[in-house]
């Protein structure tokens, strides 16, 4: 069983590709191309959900006034140490 | 690799791209300092993110269609002839992976393509590959703190894998149509780089809208200051450091220009390092024109932002980047000048814009990269009228039209008009800009809040251990 072209270093000079499966270079770029397309697709869907849950979330809380008060809390004890 | 010099020439070459991608990285480091230094508190990791993760995407599909585009694009296709054909550069090409530069196993591949292509497509690649990141990274800091992170990726893709690599193929390679046809001068990319991403960035925020707050009811725009003024400074530090190994991968280090299929003069050798259109220049030259013009850029910002440090800066940047188009046959003094002229320009028409049509650009890019960048080859037109555009016989030479169609093409064609239209259509599909609300309190609200439940339970274990 081997997975390269390689049988032993001897005869560098004349090789070409080096890594293991020769050959796949094909497939292996339909499988990086979908990886990438769905990569985007999976991403769009989270962000989705997560901004729907933060508006829901800004509503529980008061509204946008009551998150900016408390943000404003949260930056004046970060500077000041409490 | 039998023989040991032409071997020391094949990995001299290989290791010094490699070594322009490790500086060029800092130009990374430098944009997300800056981003997140010039974004306020409660969006910066986003902000983080959003920056962060246009590596991956761009690096990704610059490895997919990016670099295959450079090479397959150099006529249009359909302006002086076809696509070409570019084994060495597609995804499936054994070349793009480690190759010993022997026997092929894919038929469309020569023997010269194994032998000049095995050593060198990789850290060529990723040289071209960090300019990509750079065009990117340009816009990123324009949108900040309104558009959906989702949405620039998409847009990161378009320009840093389609339309900046379109332009290269077309007036940044040794036989691009615009080369060619229009005598394109722009050696160190203020056209093919800057104008692109400047006009891109513009595309983008004429679709996006200001900030809320940014602009008063009656069209006043209000400064949103740095939440970090140190690290905006650091950060713009490290791009000029990058910058450096952007100058020194503009350029090919070694190579013998009267050989080859370029003067072929008969009998002699002139070995050199040249520019990207194969003419010769040195280290030496840009390196003083790298420095004159970033001191020109300094000087005139500092002056006309009366010694404000963020457009003090980013006027040195400025400098750099309209000078560069001519860098490497420039005078130290000329680039100097040109270096602080271009600087004055800029730094006005960024807040008349600003006023006129209420454009919100976070980080001045637009006007930094694009109006400088645009600027800088229409100069290049001027200063080098009449120069040869190329070693090859039959190329139209530098003229002020020529790089003024060429500044055009960059700014508007491949930059601006690209990003309208695609974010148009993504502001057609709700995916552009972050909703209202979420906008207003910041993008981190969650991990802010959760940070501090995190200090708070802290505190709590703390008293009960005391």
């Amino acid at each position: 069983m081997a997975t390269g072209m390689i049988e032993n270093w001897g005869n560098i000079d004349v090789y070409g590709p080096i890594y293991p499966f020769v050959g796949s270079e094909g497939f292996l770029a339909i499988a990086g191309i979908a990886f990438w397309i769905i990569w985007h697709i999976w991403q769009l869907k989270a962000e989705s959900r997560e901004f729907e849950e933060d508006v829901e979330k800004i509503k529980q809380r008061g509204g946008v006034g009551s998150v900016l008060d408390a943000e404003a809390k949260r930056e004046t004890s970060d500077l000041t140490g409490g | 690799m039998s023989n040991e010099l032409s071997s020391l020439v094949v990995i001299f070459t290989e290791f010094y791209y490699w070594v322009t991608v490790v500086f060029m990285f800092l130009i990374h480091v430098g944009f997300c300092m800056y981003e997140v230094g010039a974004s306020r508190y409660k969006s910066h990791m986003h902000t983080l993110m959003k920056n962060t993760m246009l590596i991956p995407l761009v690096t990704i599909t610059f490895f997919f269609f990016g670099w295959w585009i450079y090479f397959a694009f150099v006529n249009g296709p359909g302006i002086n002839g076809g696509l070409v054909s570019a084994p060495w550069a597609t995804p499936w090409s054994e070349l793009m992976g480690g190759h010993m530069g022997g026997l092929a196993t894919q038929d469309t591949l020569t023997v010269d393509d194994t032998a000049y292509w095995s050593r060198i497509n990789g850290v060529f690649w990723a040289a071209f590959l960090l300019f990509s990141w750079t065009a990117a990274s340009i816009v990123s800091g324009s949108v900040i703190e309104r558009i959906r992170p989702s949405a620039f990726w998409i847009l990161a893709v378009l320009i840093g894998s389609v339309t900046w690599i379109i332009d290269a193929a077309w007036g940044w390679s040794w036989n691009g149509w615009m080369v060619q046809l229009l005598g394109y001068h722009d050696a160190y990319a203020s056209g093919v780089i800057h104008a692109i991403a400047g006009g891109f960035a513009l595309g983008v925020l004429v679709v996006l809208g200001p900030r809320i707050g940014k602009f008063a009811p009656d069209g006043t725009p209000r400064d949103i200051n740095p939440h970090n003024p140190w690290l905006v400074t650091i950060g713009l530090f490290l791009i000029y450091t990058g910058f450096w190994g952007f100058y020194v991968a503009c350029n090919i280090p070694i190579i013998d220009v009267y050989g080859g299929a370029m003067l072929d003069v008969a009998d002699k050798s002139y070995f050199s390092a040249t520019n990207i259109y194969l003419q010769p220049t040195t280290l030496s030259a840009i390196t003083f024109n790298f420095l004159m013009s970033l001191s020109g850029g300094l000087m005139a910002a500092y002056i006309v932002s009366k010694g404000d440090a963020f457009w003090t800066y980013s006027g040195g940047l400025a400098g750099v980047i309209g000078a560069s188009a001519g860098n490497d046959l420039y005078h130290p003094i000329q680039a100097m000048l040109i270096g602080a002229f271009v600087v004055v320009i800029i730094y006005r028409m960024h807040f008349w814009v600003e006023r006129r049509f209420k454009i919100d650009d976070a980080v001045g890019a637009v006007a930094v990269h694009g109006y400088a960048g645009f600027l800088g080859v229409v100069i290049a037109g001027f200063m080098l009228w009449g120069y040869p555009s190329s070693p090859f016989e039959g190329y139209a030479p530098i003229t002020p039209w020529g790089q003024f169609l060429g500044a055009i093409i960059m700014f508007f064609v491949l930059g601006f008009f690209p990003a309208l239209i695609a974010s148009k259509i993504l502001n057609g599909m709700g995916l552009l800009r972050i909703p209202r609300e979420i906008e207003m309190v910041g993008l981190d609200i969650n991990t802010e809040e959760q940070r501090e439940e995190d200090a708070r339970a802290l505190r709590e274990a703390i008293r009960s251990e005391a």
